[in-house]
């Protein structure tokens, strides 16, 4: 009724409404309009003019443009490449790519093993142990205070140059020499698939696809029946065993290509550079720091009530960390970690003080310093980057979407 | 059946097994068996490095020495301190002439001088004072730093800067001690008390000028000796760096984040587009665009020194990253703020600067500190550009020939002070959080 009222008295009123006064610099749409015009304006002529001084001084200097290089041999080489490349007969296309991949190898192996670490970090950041929580609030703050920079360089300069020589490498794998560590990096065995290796992998794809279809059929009857089934280690044996038998009844088809000590150096396997290891070391330490934060925030950001709660109905508290607390903390841990993977690509890039070759370090140092084509180099090497970090960002934030539907 | 006394039942102490060093022990350290190992290992751990860095670093150490060699002769495997000592004025103020460097003293001092006042209780319009050390300190600072001859533009900057200076000095020491300000000082010295409000404006105006002249006339015979940019290094460049990156961040990021959470949609994706390119790249390719690009830029016979074009880069990228720590700030506001100033008829700048920014600033301190020490941190990075800031001159050590292959030492020094000015920076950002705090937890 007073809702009905309401609407009758705006009826009625509307013609004793202030006749609309138009005056054209008051007037919300037009003011903005004008704004907006007056922005595009602006920004334009800032473009406008700093590409026609791009083009004159281009054409005053002489200097070539074009992507044409791309398909010209380039003239160095590089210690560390994942792909074929030669120099004098690779080009400069190849190089972007080589560095490319470098750039990945480095990132995803230190975005893998900083989440591990952080989140071990992080939990004992909140241990029950007076000691172990203040070495890893120790360890935080100092990583956390000090530049990735100079980190970098000390673990290069300081760690990974230092090792011994050749001669003595420091064996890692206790006498058995497949893994040696010395001073122009780490070797180690390579595995050699032989002829029916196939049937092995294919065996291992045919578990993998078992182990999915087990896991879901496990949820649905915990769902529908409340039986529990052991999932972990039912799926961990469908994955193991057949692989496992496959592989010894087809004679174990798989050679080792290991290291051997010939002449000064070591010969197979694969080698990773001491520029590599420091750079992946410094990156890992440093992220883990960061994400440890995240993780000691998000769990505490977990209402202590929901510990409290576990608790009460009986849960062991490992299980209440893993199906309580974390899950929960993943909404609040989620949006630090994205920024968190985009700054190990980004900071891979530092690489460049160290002389490892990642894309900036070939591409846009190196390549830039040889060939020219300013604007083209610095604008590939920019959009890559730009590519992996909205990719990254996309794809966690469709992650961070489902997680968060969860919240009432 | 009840009990009843008259008097309050004492409540029992403690039991022993909560207050004692053992009990202490027993719950922090041994409390399960698991943790009993993990406090052994550690321990060890700890004894371990604490000892090694102990006999490394201080037992075994060289404090004096003249060349790396001589080092080696006093003790073979100490920490060679003597380095870092010979190597200090480098590390603090780079290739910067010795005899000048009082200049760069100077120019810290006037900084401190400068903001002090805003830590003081008592003293009235900070925000004044703050904004004048962004906007005129620079000329001053510029000058004692860089030195040479001044254009008249220069010559006017200096003087409001000295005049400003010392306006704020004399204020902020009027606040402490007199709880006056110092236009009232001005007014009561000058007996114009009982004056129109419009006598003593000129009156204050006509003070302004008369001191705005006699520094100008002042400071024309000021000559100081012109050292080019090439010559500034060690901590001093990257404090100068890190120092107009932090300045010019805030303000960009503000201006940006109030952009991209604008209604009017051409300036929203301009902004966006802006934070966004600059956020998804390295630090470390905008300085190499910035060095290999800028030129370019440029119209004929216009040339950006290399300082110059990093700084632009560090400003750029620093405001975009300012910008997603400013517009978070702005969602914690809540809607209803807004909506009440602007039924009180407040309009589009009334309602951020009066309302929401206060509020959202204050949300933001720890972030922002955070940010502040992130531009610390990164300015590392001019080192690989080839300028010889704090990281620069301490490899630079290493290349020098009474110390060649001395690395540990210097990047272990650096270290050390970037941890002391960091670490300082985010505590003080927690008290000042904690300060300012006005929800009543608890």
């Amino acid at each position: 009724m007073i809702v009905l009222a309401a609407r009758d008295s705006i009826g009625t009123s509307t013609h004793i409404k202030p006749k609309e006064q138009f005056n054209l610099f008051q007037d919300t749409r037009v003011r903005s309009a004008l704004y907006q015009v007056l922005t595009i304006l602006i920004v334009g002529w800032g473009i406008w003019y700093l590409i026609s001084n791009t083009a004159h001084n281009l054409d005053r200097l002489g200097m070539n443009t074009g992507f044409g290089f791309i398909s010209t041999a380039a003239g160095f080489d590089t210690d560390f490449k994942l792909i074929e490349y030669e120099p004098g007969v690779g080009t400069y296309g190849r190089i972007f790519l080589v560095g490319a991949l470098n750039t990945l190898l480095v990132s995803i192996l230190a975005i893998v093993a900083s989440t591990i670490f952080g989140f071990i970090v992080g939990v004992l950041r909140l241990s029950d142990n007076w000691l172990i929580a203040r070495l890893s609030l120790a360890y935080v703050e100092v990583i956390r205070n000090t530049p990735l920079l100079l980190q970098v360089i000390f673990w290069y300069i300081g760690v990974f140059s230092i090792l011994p020589r050749v001669k003595n490498s420091i064996d890692l794998s206790g006498g058995a020499e497949v893994l040696v560590l010395n001073n122009r990096g780490l070797y180690g065995g390579w595995p050699v698939p032989g002829d029916l290796f196939w049937l092995t992998t294919a065996t291992f794809v045919a578990s993998i696809i078992g182990a999915f279809l087990l896991a879901r059929w496990a949820r649905k009857r915990r769902d529908n029946l409340g039986l529990q089934f052991p999932t972990v280690r039912a799926c961990l044996a469908l994955l193991i065993v057949p692989a496992t038998v496959v592989f010894l009844l087809t004679g174990s088809p798989m050679g080792w290509d290991i290291p051997t000590l010939q002449g000064f150096n070591f010969v197979g396997g694969f080698t990773l550079p001491p520029a590599f290891l420091a750079l992946l070391v410094a990156l890992i330490v440093y992220h883990a720091a960061h994400l440890a934060e995240a993780v000691r925030a998000g769990i505490l950001s977990v209402s202590r009530g929901q510990s409290d709660a576990a608790k009460s109905i009986g849960l062991s508290s490992n299980r209440i960390m893993s199906l309580v607390i974390i899950p929960q903390a993943m909404r609040s841990i989620m949006p630090p970690m994205i920024s968190l993977w985009m700054n190990v690509v980004k900071n891979s890039t530092l690489a460049v003080a160290i002389g490892y070759g990642d894309l900036v370090a070939l591409f846009m140092q190196t390549a830039l310093n040889q060939a020219g084509y300013a604007v083209e180099m610095v604008g590939m090497t920019m959009a890559f980057y730009m590519t992996i970090s909205l990719t990254i960002s996309w794809v966690l934030n469709v992650y961070n979407k489902r997680v968060q539907l969860v919240e009432r | 059946m009840a009990i009843i006394s008259a008097q309050k039942t004492p409540a029992r102490p403690a039991p022993l097994s909560d207050t004692t060093v053992i009990g202490w022990l027993r719950i922090n350290l041994f409390s399960s068996w698991i943790n009993v190992i993990l406090t052994v290992v550690s321990l060890y751990i700890i004894f371990v490095a604490v000892k090694g860095i102990w006999v490394w670093g201080i037992q075994d150490a060289v404090w004096s020495a003249e060349t790396r060699r001589e080092c080696f002769k006093i003790s073979k495997d100490g920490a060679c301190w003597a380095g870092v000592l010979n190597w200090m004025d480098s590390i603090f103020y780079g290739r910067y002439p010795r005899e000048e460097l009082w200049r760069i003293n100077i120019g810290g001092l006037l900084l401190v001088l400068w903001m002090a006042p805003l830590w003081l209780p008592r003293v009235k319009g900070k925000v004044f004072i703050g904004l004048t050390t962004v906007f005129l300190y620079p000329f001053l600072a510029g000058y004692f730093f860089s030195g040479g001859e001044k254009g008249i533009f220069m010559q006017i900057m200096i003087s409001a800067a000295i005049v400003c200076l010392a306006a704020n000095t004399l204020h902020s020491a009027l606040g402490v001690f007199a709880n006056s300000s110092l236009s009232e000082f001005l007014i009561r010295v000058t007996g114009t008390g009982k004056a129109s409000e419009k006598t003593q404006r000129n009156m204050l105006i006509g003070l302004l000028a008369l001191a705005l002249v006699a520094v100008f006339l002042w400071q024309m015979s000021w000559h100081l000796e012109s050292v080019t940019w090439t010559k500034w290094g060690g901590l001093f460049l990257t404090l100068v760096i890190s120092g107009i990156g932090i300045a010019s961040a805030l303000p960009g990021g503000i201006i940006l984040a109030l952009g991209r959470r604008s209604k009017l949609p051409v300036i929203k994706v301009i902004s966006t587009t802006f934070i966004e390119l600059f956020r998804s790249v390295p630090l470390i390719t905008v300085l190499f665009m910035a060095t290999t690009m800028f030129p370019l830029f440029m119209p004929d016979g216009f040339v950006l020194n290399k300082l110059v074009q990093v700084i632009i880069a560090v400003c750029l990228f620093n405001a975009c990253y300012m910008a997603e720590v400013v517009r978070a700030g702005l969602q914690a506001i809540p809607k209803g703020q807004a909506e009440g100033a602007h039924t009180i008829g407040l309009g589009y700048w009334g309602t951020m600067g009066l309302i929401i920014m206060p509020q959202a600033l204050k949300v933001m301190i720890p972030n922002i500190v955070g940010s502040f020490i992130g531009i610390l941190k990164d300015t590392t990075l001019v080192s690989i550009i080839g300028l010889f800031d704090i990281l620069g001159m301490l490899r630079a050590i290493s290349e020098d020939v009474f110390w060649r292959g001395l690395h540990h030492e210097p990047l272990l020094f650096g270290a050390g002070l970037f941890f002391i000015i960091c670490f300082v920076m985010s505590k003080y950002s927690r008290h000042l959080e904690a300060k300012l705090s006005t929800d009543h937890k608890d």
